[in-house]
């Protein structure tokens, strides 16, 4: 189990910068902070050997061990001005969409924490309307009938402090002969209240420790205060919008800026809010008929919030301390080592230092897949889906953080999961400590051997440029995110992760036009560029991905859901958006399996002269029938050529791998008419084409469309030959000679 | 239901399974696999690693995210393959009823 977890606010710094480390470490008084140059963190024997070097570098402490807790859960919350108050009787209302009614007590509207009014529903699914005074329930109506799950209702509670009574009308939006589902119920308070009107929660109430609690599960749309009490149906047509009540308290209206985390109120006091933990905005609302599929285009048809008890975005830990890098810190991937007594007990903060501002470039540049990383951060994979060991061919096995992350699922999912109501888990954050971006740790689905996966897996390859002795930076997808192509300015070689599978317009763009004006990229891994992510303008550190209509996905978005909150773009698979990866990089997604890998083949292209200094010194047909990822160099998320797809037509597919095991299965969006053929031993399109070409402007581009590659690199401490053509390649690449 | 469920005959597939757990499956191995390792979360079983790389314990994972993995007493392994055929024998022992653990014994089976 971890007893100290940590983060920072920042994944990419400068030297010189300050770095923020936020700690929570338990079982112990105090730890120890020492940075670290992370080198080779796979710990597999067979491997190449475990490598972090310190680096000097005052940080202080040791520091004072304290608990930080995180708490899950989206709520909205608005805050009055002083003095705000309302006098009489009053109506509160909202239409929900409930997705987990009946599991246990949630709140729709909380007006007030001590003393207050909560519009909700009970354990059982049923609209209440309670009354709170001094953190007690003096009173409470009731309906009857359980709402039915994912069923649109207008629910409206009415408290006339005149006669101490309160009222709840439970209205569904469509009927359904012989289902009872509506309600309505009166009772009276045991003592009078004293409304508190300084604060409004949405899908939440201030519990009795006063953190937010009672999470909802579903859509609130459109929820609404009134004076006095209009009918119920008076009241559902002006939550509809098809007729407008007087007396308007407030009036808020959730399709105000969805791109980001406020929300307005068309009512007079202009008491407007913000959204907490990022529930799902830009989902289809109550009046979503299929017309439009942009919220931006018609946002009334997507007014509603989908909040979770589960939801995360920033943890909000206090800092622990600060210190400042060394201003001569040479570019690379680093990480701040917290450690304690126990020697068990250790974490690091892993984060990517770029070249200084004036420093000279040196030739090569890793891109970290950042994006990658927080798109699978805390992922739950083996722990969740049953299913994963059947693609893993093979026991899946369950180190510390695994074990840390079943027990504590307040750390966060990640885009691989679903909700607690089922629903797609759309947004994912660094804002908290993600476990799995640790060198050391173990995945789910790295194959037979080392069995590492996305940051732990890319070590592979920061070890074989130490071993190399190849000078190289780093960058990460934040920096591509930033600065677009001008962060890859002065590079020679771009040269990829083992699975940058997630990716912005931005950073798109940046590889594109880094290649277009001469650049030399190598994509060493597989299943890269697939899917496409946005980034938030306002909220940093977090990634949003839309998994529309096709692809490899443990969840899809629900209709009319496709297109992202963060920019208004349309989500999904970029080779669905028009940019198969096949046009920048030559390959692109075509199967997975995580079992064994498989060697490549070289093919007739390979005897081409324009390839010779790939293969220099390399003479054997077969490439790469070792590795520490499934015992091959192809393997796990492999990719293949297509020139349909845009693989350039002066590409040369100088290998590839010729068969796999049967758990390899073809990709969705190549099953157009399923068969039962699509298997690594049945179908020639699962395979992994090695792919070269150049540009027209003298650049080039190398790609190995396999997962498994760097972990055959690593093989026999990086002496082999799958370790000396990534050096071939990466030497001509380094020179600027034009191709 | 349409799910397959382990029959008398995929006993031919049983020590082809030993010598070989994992890599190419002919398709009824494969498929026996299939039902072996998919179904529900709720006591599932997965390998604890107690050294990386070097010993596991066997675990079950729970029903629901908070609640801890537990542990079969007793039942360690020093050998990934191993630990493949014991969960393989365990299985077949969970799905049918029946023992098969004399298949460990067979002639090629543990080779690991």
């Amino acid at each position: 189990m971890l007893k100290i977890t940590a983060y920072s606010s920042r994944i990419s710094y400068r030297p010189g910068d300050e770095v923020d480390v936020k700690v929570s470490a338990v079982g112990m008084k105090s730890f120890s902070a020492v940075l670290k140059r992370i080198v080779q963190g796979d710990i597999n024997p067979d491997g190449p050997g475990y490598r972090e070097d310190a680096v000097p570098c005052d940080i202080g402490g040791p520091f004072t061990a304290r608990e930080q807790k995180i708490l899950t859960g989206s709520y909205g919350r608005v805050q009055t001005s002083a003095g705000f108050a309302v006098a009489g009787s009053v109506t509160v209302a909202a239409l929900i969409w409930p997705t987990l009614p009946g599991v246990a007590r949630q709140a729709i509207v909380s007006v007030g924490s001590e003393s207050g009014l909560r519009l909700g529903l009970d354990e059982k699914g049923r609209a209440t309307f309670e009354a709170v005074s001094g953190g007690r329930r003096v009173g409470h109506a009731t309906t009857t009938a359980a709402c039915r799950m994912k069923a649109w209702y207008a629910i409206i509670g009415t408290f006339r402090p005149e006669t101490s009574e309160l009222e709840i009308e439970q209205v569904p939006l469509q009927r359904f002969r012989g289902i009872e589902d509506s309600g309505c119920a009166k009772a009276t308070i045991s003592e009078s209240i004293d409304v508190d009107w300084s604060e409004i929660l949405f899908a939440a109430e201030r519990g009795s420790d006063g953190a937010p609690a009672s999470f909802y599960n579903g859509k609130i749309e459109a929820p609404f205060i009134c004076s006095g009490q209009p009918g119920p149906d008076d009241v559902t047509d002006h939550l509809k919008g098809a007729k407008k009540l007087e007396a308007v308290i407030a009036d808020w209206d959730f399709s105000h800026d969805i791109a980001h985390d406020t929300f307005a109120d068309c009512g007079p006091h202009s008491l407007c809010g913000k959204l907490f933990n990022l529930p799902h905005r830009a989902v289809s609302g109550f009046a979503w008929d299929g017309s439009t599929y942009r919220w931006d285009e018609r946002p009334e048809h997507y007014g509603a919030v989908h909040f979770h008890d589960d939801d995360l975005y920033d943890a909000m830990w206090e800092n622990d301390f600060t210190f400042r890098l060394p201003e001569g810190l040479k570019s690379g991937v680093y990480a701040v080592h917290l450690t304690s007594d126990d020697e068990a007990s250790e974490y690091y903060v892993v984060f990517g230092v770029k070249a200084a501002k004036n420093a000279k470039k040196s030739p090569v540049v890793f891109v970290m897949p950042t994006a990658s990383y927080i798109a699978y951060a805390n992922h739950r994979l083996g722990l969740d889906v049953s299913e994963t060991e059947i693609g893993a061919g093979q026991l899946l096995q369950i180190d510390k953080h695994h074990s840390f992350l079943q027990e504590n699922p307040q750390y966060g999912l990640s885009l691989y999961e679903v909700h607690s109501d089922g629903s797609g888990v759309f947004y994912s954050s660094r804002l908290r400590p993600v476990v799995d971006i640790q060198p050391k740790v173990q995945g789910f689905i790295g194959g037979l051997g080392s069995n590492i996966w996305q940051f732990n897996a890319d070590t592979h390859i920061l070890g074989f440029f130490e071993d190399r002795g190849l000078d190289y930076d780093v960058l990460t997808d934040e920096d591509l995110e930033a600065d677009g192509v001008e962060a890859l300015a002065d590079y020679q070689v771009l040269v990829t992760g083992s699975h940058p599978e997630y990716t912005s317009t931005r950073m798109l763009d940046a590889y594109r036009d880094y290649s277009e004006r001469g650049g030399r990229i190598m994509y060493l891994g597989g299943n890269g560029f697939y899917w496409r992510i946005t980034y938030n303008s306002k909220l940093p550190g977090v990634i949003e991905c839309r998994r529309s209509e096709s692809g490899i996905r443990g969840w899809e978005p629900g209709t009319g859901n496709y297109y992202h909150q963060f920019t208004g773009e349309l989500g999904g698979l970029w080779r669905r958006i028009g940019r198969a990866p096949q046009q920048v990089f030559g390959v692109g997604m075509t199967a997975q399996g995580f079992d064994l890998s498989s060697p490549y083949v070289k093919t007739d292209h390979a005897k081409d002269p324009r390839a010779a200094f790939i293969f220099e010194g390399v003479a054997g047909d077969v490439i790469g029938d070792f590795g520490l990822n499934g015992g091959a160099a192809a393997g796990n998320e492999i990719d293949r050529a297509d020139f349909a797809l845009g693989t350039p037509p002066n590409a040369l597919i100088v290998a590839s791998s010729r068969v796999h095991t049967d758990i390899y299965l073809m990709t969705p969006e190549d099953l157009l008419d399923p068969t039962p053929t699509w298997s690594g031993t049945q179908s020639d399109l699962i395979r992994s084409d090695m792919t070269f070409f150049e540009t027209s402007t003298g650049g080039a581009v190398f790609s190995t469309g396999s997962i498994a590659w760097a972990a055959s690199m690593a093989w026999n401490k990086y002496d082999n030959e799958v370790a000396r053509i990534t050096e071939n390649v990466v030497r001509r690449f380094s020179n600027p000679a034009k191709f | 239901m349409s799910r397959y469920s382990l029959q008398e005959e995929d006993k031919q597939y049983i020590d082809e399974f030993m010598k070989k757990p994992i890599g190419y499956h002919s398709p009824g191995l494969q498929r026996v696999l299939n039902v072996m390792r998919g179904g529900d979360v709720n006591g599932k079983y997965v390998l604890v690693i107690l050294e990386p790389f070097r010993r596991w314990a066997l675990g079950r994972l729970p029903a629901r995210r908070g609640e801890p993995i537990s542990l079969v007493e007793g039942v360690e392994y020093t050998c990934q393959l191993q630990a493949e055929r014991d969960v393989f024998i365990r299985r077949w022992r969970d799905l049918t009823g029946e023992d098969i653990s004399d298949a460990l014994n067979r002639e090629g089976s543990a080779n690991a």
